[in-house]
């Protein structure tokens, strides 16, 4: 479905992308790993539409994506933070994109009521933006984005300023969400743990070169995720544990 | 807390106090009970304002005044925030907005006048480039009976102050990455601006906006220099009253002084409760 090749971008003379190459298949989420600065925005932000890469091709479903601006490739980007329009009510946030459309009123109520109650967000329907949890305002940001049905869906760090409770209930909707549509999306993230949670395919991205995993048992033994050696600590811990009560 | 207990009162007094007793004083002297030809209460003053069209007619005069010129500035405002981001970030652009806010409005009615009048350089250079016959055939640009001058002059001095502000909500509003995030839900750069990032700028910067409104509305130094005799704005309507050597005429200024606080006073607590409701919902 989605196939990047050989991608690669500077800034400045400075490499970001080296010569990334994937290939995502429907209803497949790519879980990118990598630390701040690794290249993870600029890659997103290019299959986004947002920012033209150097060399390399992107196409979708066959379709070179390259000479399609941003507004026509249902692809959508969201930031780490929910960016709700301020100015409009949550119901009106998740409505924009069937608005823009020009889709037909009671369609439109139809299909935000529907969504909303998916998302456990009808009793704020009316709300402001500001009147809402951190939690909240990022189903409301997930909402706007499924109610268009996109082609792909790009997810920048989206829980990253979140409390670890909120976070891990809204990784669990993800998950439930993206199964129950069939989304195809690339969640970036620098957090392992919830990268193996809501990735049904794994990468690593470090200083601009991308490693795709085959398999899980993969992702783990690599020695850059770091996930060998937490495990290896938590499990010292818990030999150390045992040795005290022991003794 | 202690020390500002004294301060508060007297801030309260400076603010509030001193201007509602003036406003009393006013509407006293309206009813002939203060002033220096006070003979007691009556009402006749009052009566006479039905007769009188120089105070409506003021008043339409400065609500078109306001509107026109607040409108133009918020309109050139947003036009440059909304379609010219690179310039406004760079260059010499955000610098020279701030020249006319340091300049004062007599200053800036003075120039205008020199530039834009029948005497003026323009209309001598129309005239030496044959464009117009005579310096007598230049439009008349200042002093005129649509208030051309002062509106120029108020926009002037408002659209850069404007911009600056839509500008600094621009950078605090996050509108930049709104827009892309709306143009990756499907937004075109029209439907971004006209649905997202005006909407945005003009709510958070409504209060700004109706202060405007409400300093052009009672301007008195750019109206004085750069409009005509009749019809007058209401500043310089009251003040003309208020000035002449008849003391006679000086309830009836007190009148219209009263009758101006007063509706200015109304139309803020109405605009502020409208906004306040906007806010909300």
């Amino acid at each position: 479905m989605l196939t990047v090749s050989h991608l690669s971008k500077h800034f400045h003379d400075q490499p970001v992308l080296r010569d990334i190459s994937l290939r995502l298949a429907e209803g497949e989420v790519l879980a990118v790993l990598g630390r701040s600065g690794c290249g993870k925005t600029t890659l997103l932000k290019i299959l986004a539409g947002l920012e033209t890469p150097d060399t390399g091709t992107l196409t979708l479903h066959g379709q070179d994506l390259l000479p399609v601006p941003p507004n026509e490739r249902q692809m959508v980007y969201l930031y780490q933070e929910p960016l709700l329009f301020p100015h409009l009510t949550v119901f009106e946030n998740v409505a924009f994109g069937l608005r823009i459309r020009k889709v037909k009123e009671a369609e439109i109520k139809r299909q935000v009521t529907e969504l909303l109650a998916e998302l456990e967000l009808s009793e704020h329907a009316q709300k402001a933006p500001h009147q809402l949890s951190g939690g909240q305002r990022q189903r409301v940001s997930f909402g706007r984005a499924l109610i268009i049905r996109p082609r792909l869906l790009l997810l920048d760090e989206p829980f990253g300023n979140l409390d670890a409770q909120t976070r891990a209930a809204m990784q669990e909707l993800f998950g439930c969400v993206s199964r129950q549509h069939g989304i195809t999306s690339i969640f970036v993230t620098h957090d392992s743990r919830e990268a193996l949670t809501v990735g049904s395919r794994l990468g690593y991205l470090e200083r601009g070169v991308l490693t795709s995993f085959a398999t899980v048992a993969e992702f783990i033994q690599d020695p850059r995720t770091n996930i060998a050696a937490e495990l290896s600590f938590w499990e010292n811990i818990q030999r150390t544990a045992n040795l005290s009560v022991a003794e | 807390m202690k020390p500002l207990k004294p301060i508060l009162p007297l801030y309260a007094l400076l603010v509030i106090g001193l201007p509602l007793a003036g406003l009393g004083y006013a509407l006293l002297g309206s009813v002939g009970v203060v002033g220096p030809l006070a003979e007691g209460f009556t009402g006749r003053y009052w009566q006479a304002l039905a007769h009188d069209t120089g105070l409506l007619y003021a008043a339409a005069y400065s609500l078109w005044i306001a509107v026109a010129s607040v409108g133009v500035s918020v309109g050139l405002a947003l036009l440059l925030v909304l379609r010219a981001q690179p310039t406004l970030r760079r260059g010499p652009l955000p610098g020279l907005l701030y020249v006319p806010l340091v300049m004062p409005a007599l200053v800036m009615a003075f120039y205008l006048f020199q530039l834009l009048s029948r005497a003026g350089w323009l209309s001598r250079l129309s005239s030496q480039l044959g464009l117009t016959g005579s310096i007598e055939a230049f439009p008349e640009l200042v002093q005129d009976a649509t208030g051309l001058g002062i509106i120029g002059a108020h926009v002037l001095l408002t659209f850069p102050f404007l911009t600056l502000l839509f500008q600094a909500i621009y950078q605090e509003s996050r509108l930049a990455e709104l827009g892309q995030l709306t143009s990756t839900l499907g937004a075109s750069a029209g439907q971004f601006r006209r649905r997202v990032a005006a909407p945005v700028l003009l709510r958070r910067a409504a209060p700004t906006v109706l202060l405007s409104f409400i300093a052009t509305l009672g301007a008195y130094d750019i109206p004085l220099l750069l409009g005509r005799p009749y019809p007058q704005m209401l500043s310089v309507f009251i003040a003309t009253k208020l000035q002449r050597f008849d003391l006679r005429e000086l309830p009836a200024a007190y009148l219209a002084g009263f009758l101006v606080a007063a509706g200015l006073l109304g139309l803020i607590l109405v605009l502020l409760r409208v906004l306040k409701l906007k806010v909300k919902n």
